[in-house]
């Protein structure tokens, strides 16, 4: 399997999990995706240096991924697919900021590397809080939600396009592939020429089939809104999901945690 | 429900490079018949299919449906009476589920709530494809997606269906079931193919297209009989 049929399974994969049935799936698209940015916020708002606390809010995708009835494990290892990006926005805070902060033994841990550790962990948890939301929601019915809430419906449109045009994408380009591996005689990389031409190619077919899909729509009345037929039911359990949650998150983010532990340790 | 009628009067097309596609059409397609539109590649036939809908309007000449003449003002009325199926279901299921698809066109008629699901579940069932209602069209299969592409039409109760290339990409079974499906559409349809069995069984008259022109029109055994005009549009 190359890499781009990978990458296609792993899209059906994420549709197969939003089908499900649990309380997470039960719940409104919308009190779930405003969970989700409460805790991105919640994660985000921590101090560079407050790694304790940021751990703490570790327990969240794991106790909503039981909920969603998701293996957290399959979660986690998602998440790591941005683990390069993430790597790549910290990694100049060791070096540069180089103050000792915690000695443990003979070993000093300056406050860069605690700041490191701390912006890969909240990029982790926001990356896992975003896929147990598609996991448990899926993709349509979050940008119904989030339309709902009053994100414009270009964007809503533009989203929902992207994401269900990507795998027709990665289709065409596992095609291309396949027909340049089938005469590329074992050679396994494209070089920078054929990397041009590919990347070409693929955007004149994104662009034609952009306009062949523009025709359909128009043909069936398109006026510039995508409409869904999904209807939203917000309950009282929303409400409750909603409250609790943020409960949960205000106490998590102000409860100081380095304290605590500190009085842990000290009463034993 | 006669005046549900397509007249071609005198049209033509050029896209903007210069090619033109249409060169003084002419043809009257009346209610409840059922054409073929055969052709080689790039005889012309999608351009005509795409003005049948005002996808494309004539450079010169004019398209009349029904009563209505397809310009800009009329483009509703248009797309409310003349139903599209492209060639390829993937560009027509643009949404993320079937049945979004399907109720996308009654959506944007403007019907109530209620109604969209009876014509989202009456359209479905007339194409054997309830079962895939819940599911993204880029999961389904080529015959599926195809009847699901045809159900995104009919629950728009369209007075005339206009099919291009329908049978591309099918296998047997679903061609057969394609078939079936529209020999059971009561009203006008036009279909473009350059399958000849599948005009033989369907079609009473068919339209022989060659570079942007009509070649031939009648009924459709005299014109499968005659291999030298066949052959002259590239069908042989």
């Amino acid at each position: 399997m190359t890499a781009i049929e990978r990458a296609l399974y792993e899209l059906n994969e994420i549709d197969g999990y939003a089908a499900g049935q649990s309380f997470m799936h039960s719940l409104d698209p919308r009190s779930k995706a405003l969970v989700t940015t409460l805790y991105i916020i919640a994660v985000l708002s921590f101090r560079l240096d407050s790694l304790s606390g940021i751990l703490f809010m570790w327990i969240f995708p794991i106790l909503f991924s039981a909920l969603g009835g998701i293996s957290y494990n399959r979660v986690f290892l998602k998440s790591l697919y941005v683990l390069p990006l993430i790597l790549f926005i910290g990694m100049f805070n060791p070096v540069m900021n180089r103050e000792p902060m915690l000695q443990a033994g003979s070993i000093t841990v300056s406050r860069g590397w605690v700041e490191f550790i701390s912006i890969v962990l909240r990029g982790l948890l926001a990356v896992q809080a975003s896929l147990i939301l598609v996991m448990t929601t899926g993709f349509q019915k979050i940008c119904y939600g989030l339309e709902r809430i009053g994100m414009p419906a270009i964007f809503t449109t533009q989203l929902l396009m992207v994401y269900r045009y990507l795998s027709v994408l990665l289709q065409e380009a596992a095609s291309m592939d396949n027909a340049r591996r089938s005469r590329g005689y074992g050679k396994r990389s494209y070089s920078p020429r054929l990397w041009g031409i590919f990347i070409g190619q693929l955007l004149i077919r994104t662009v034609a089939r952009a306009e062949r899909i523009h025709r359909a729509m128009l043909s069936r009345g398109f006026d510039g809104t995508v409409a869904l037929r999904t209807r939203l039911h917000w309950t009282m359990t929303d409400t409750l999901f909603l409250i609790i949650s943020t409960a949960l998150f205000t106490a998590t983010r102000l409860t100081d945690f380095s304290y605590l532990f500190n009085m842990i340790i000290s009463r034993q | 429900m006669s005046h549900h009628y397509v007249k071609f009067d005198h049209v033509s097309y050029t896209y903007p490079n210069g090619f033109k596609a249409l060169d003084d059409v002419s043809l009257l397609i009346t209610h409840g018949e059922k054409v073929a539109v055969i052709g080689a590649n790039g005889a012309g036939k999608s351009t005509l299919m795409l003005h049948t809908n005002g996808l494309l309007t004539a450079s010169e000449g004019r398209v009349v449906i029904g009563d209505i003449p397809v310009t800009r003002k009329t483009l509703p009325q248009i797309r409310r009476t003349v139903g599209l199926v492209f060639q390829n279901p993937d560009d027509q299921l643009f949404m993320p589920t079937v049945a979004d698809d399907v109720a996308f066109g009654p959506i944007n008629m403007k019907l109530p709530d209620d109604e969209v699901e009876r014509r989202v579940t009456m359209a479905l069932k007339a194409v054997g494809a309830y079962e895939l209602k819940d599911r993204p069209g880029y999961q389904l299969s080529g015959g599926q997606k195809r009847s699901a592409a045809i159900a995104t039409v009919l629950s728009m109760e369209p007075d005339i269906l206009v099919m291009d290339e329908p049978s591309s990409n099918l296998d047997p079974h679903a061609r057969r079931l394609l078939i079936r499906q529209i020999e059971e559409f009561s009203h006008t349809c036009i279909i473009t193919t350059h399958d000849l069995a599948m005009v033989r069984e369907l079609c009473p008259r068919t339209i022989v297209m060659a570079v942007g022109r009509i070649a031939a029109d009648g009924p459709t055994a005299d014109i499968l009989a005659d291999t030298a005009l066949l052959d002259r549009a590239s069908l042989l």
